[in-house]
């Protein structure tokens, strides 16, 4: 699917931030990276390995020191209308987004994208209770009210709201659930699959959570020092446990049990990417050759 | 996007040099002494001697020119409008006129008095920079606080001006950050910050006004918090784990600068 038709593209992308100061720093080195129309790519890698730099290219937001960015087949250069195109199509939902609200009502907050976009009224109105909606927002009832008397979760949701009203192709999010309890979590992860099977968003998850890209994405890309240190199908990425933790990066919490479960002797698969599918392969690998394992133990 | 981050004035550049390790005390005194000397020097000689004073100070302190050169893009609009007051107002009346621009003229005095206005503040603002450069924002506090201590009698409350200074140096560059994420966040919902009239572009500050407003309270509110979780109650009975302490190199360091500064004066004296 990502080869035949891919949405954003980078080649040799570089970057550095401050050339020429005593605060020069390399943030990306040579980066190439397809995402494809459809996919949700997970990004990883430790603090400091360059996540946020490079999705930043995707809209725009941050120009290649060396290197081109594509999006949609249109060269990211530096003319306004170009970046505007790309803006439109690529919504970036920040770290804590919740603290870029500002208006005095929400249905204000979230039609500050849409109104930019120069829409009429009647479409700005239209669109910010659709967004509402997808987040799970009543609008009648959240609508009216300040953005600032609601609870963390729900800021936040409101904030993701109005970068959907934008109706974007491509969703950038960049640790999404840091910061809320595990059931705002879970929501805002069952919020991104649900738009993904609807609208055919292209999305690209930003986390140190191993859990939250396992649960969601098809691939995974890990940074490490500004280079990729390895793209792959999000199985096979958490097969290589000891490569991930040779760059201090974690493994979903499944695979975790499921490696110990091995090492103690179990032999079951360790590629398991969710609850019930782990639960699954231990009773099979239990039924299977499980009294040997369990005569062992004892 | 990177222009805050080019903001260099009031920043610390790290380095292990001379000028570095010298006590924060002798550093604030001489910045004092050179900007007083800054304003007394009359003539372009003494300028010069003193341009070639820091240039010498930025090397060991291995500060890259270029780095401070930098530091005054902020100001450049200062510095033209300083230029263009004094070309066409700061020579007398009867000055010789180099050339007329409808009801104003420019006088060859009123330019060379604007050159120099103008070398002055821009001495004016690398010697500071310098004190920046190569002094932590704790350090410089402690200074201050120290060299303040004596006024302590007369109501001066030394320990709360140099907390208060060490907390704003400290969340510039946060703050800094915070704005620049900000700015990021509504560039990508479309915010247009570049164009149209002077009232659109006030008006399209709004949008990262109103958040960072809203952080800086928080910001305040835990940090205010943290401080007393940790029992902070003032400066009574506070003690330091870095004791400040004078050594050779700042007594050769103020002779130095006092040199400097005679050598700058002197001339003029004599001229006048």
């Amino acid at each position: 699917m990502s080869a035949t038709d891919p949405v954003v593209v980078c080649q040799g992308l570089t970057h550095v931030y401050l050339r020429g100061t005593p605060f020069e720093a390399v943030a990306l080195r040579g980066v190439d990276l397809v995402v494809g129309r459809g996919e949700c790519v997970g990004v990883a890698g430790p603090t400091g390995s360059g996540k946020s730099t490079l999705v930043q290219h995707f809209n725009g937001l941050l120009r290649p020191t060396e290197g081109s960015v594509w999006v949609d087949g249109v060269r990211m250069d530096g003319r306004g209308e170009t970046v505007r195109e790309i803006r439109r199509r690529v919504g970036m939902v920040f770290q804590y987004p919740e603290h870029q609200l500002f208006e005095e009502t929400v249905f204000e907050d979230v039609a500050f994208g849409p109104r930019n976009l120069g829409l009429d009224p009647e479409e700005v109105g239209e669109r910010v209770r659709e967004s509402l909606r997808w987040v799970g927002l009543d609008p009648d009832r959240f609508g009216p009210r300040s953005p600032f008397s609601l609870s963390g979760g729900e800021m936040r949701r409101v904030a993701i709201a109005g970068v959907l009203a934008m109706r974007p192709r491509v969703l950038v999010l960049d640790e999404p659930t840091a910061g809320l309890d595990p059931r705002g979590r879970q929501e805002i992860l069952e919020h991104v699959r649900e738009w993904r099977r609807q609208q055919g968003l292209t999305v690209v998850l930003v986390s140190h959570s191993m859990d939250d890209v396992a649960r969601l994405c098809d691939r995974v890309v890990v940074l490490h020092r500004g280079q990729v240190f390895l793209d792959a199908p999000t199985r096979e990425a958490f097969a290589q446990a000891d490569r991930l933790r040779s760059v201090g990066l974690d493994v979903p919490r499944v695979t975790d049990v499921l490696l110990r479960l091995r090492a103690g002797g179990l032999p079951v698969r360790t590629d398991c990417l969710t609850v019930e599918e782990a639960c699954e392969e231990i009773v099979r690998a239990l039924r299977a050759g499980g009294s040997a394992w369990s005569s062992s133990e004892a | 996007m990177e222009l805050l981050r080019s903001l260099t004035i009031g920043q610390y550049v790290p380095r292990a040099s001379p000028v570095h390790r010298l006590d924060p005390r002798t550093k604030v005194l001489a910045t004092t002494a050179l900007l007083v000397v800054v304003f007394l020097a009359r003539d372009f000689a003494g300028l010069g001697l003193f341009a070639l004073f820091l240039g010498a100070c930025l090397l060991l302190a291995q500060i890259p020119l270029g780095f401070v050169l930098r530091g005054l893009r902020p100001i450049w609009f200062l510095l033209v409008l300083t230029l263009l007051l004094q070309v066409f107002f700061g020579g007398t009346s009867e000055g010789t006129v180099l050339w007329r621009l409808g009801p104003f003229a420019a006088t060859r005095e009123g330019l060379v008095q604007g050159l120099f206005v103008t070398a002055r503040l821009v001495l004016l603002v690398v010697a500071t920079s310098l004190l920046t450069f190569t002094t932590s924002p704790v350090e410089l506090a402690d200074g201050m606080e120290r060299l303040l201590a004596p006024f302590r009698r007369v109501g001066v409350p030394a320990h709360e001006l140099a907390m208060m200074m060490t907390i704003a140096l400290r969340f510039i560059p946060t703050l800094v950050e915070e704005t620049e994420k900000i700015m990021k966040a509504q560039m990508a919902r479309g915010a247009d910050l570049d164009t149209g009239g002077l009232v659109r572009r006030a008006r399209a500050l709004v949008p990262i006004l109103v958040p960072l407003f809203v952080s800086a309270f928080r910001r305040a509110d835990e940090l205010a918090l943290a401080m007393e979780a940790r029992c902070y109650r003032g400066g009574e009975g506070r003690t330091r784990m870095k004791q400040l302490r004078y050594r050779r190199s700042d007594a050769l360091a103020a002779a130095v600068v006092l040199a400097a500064s005679f050598a700058v004066l002197l001339p003029g004296r004599f001229r006048w």
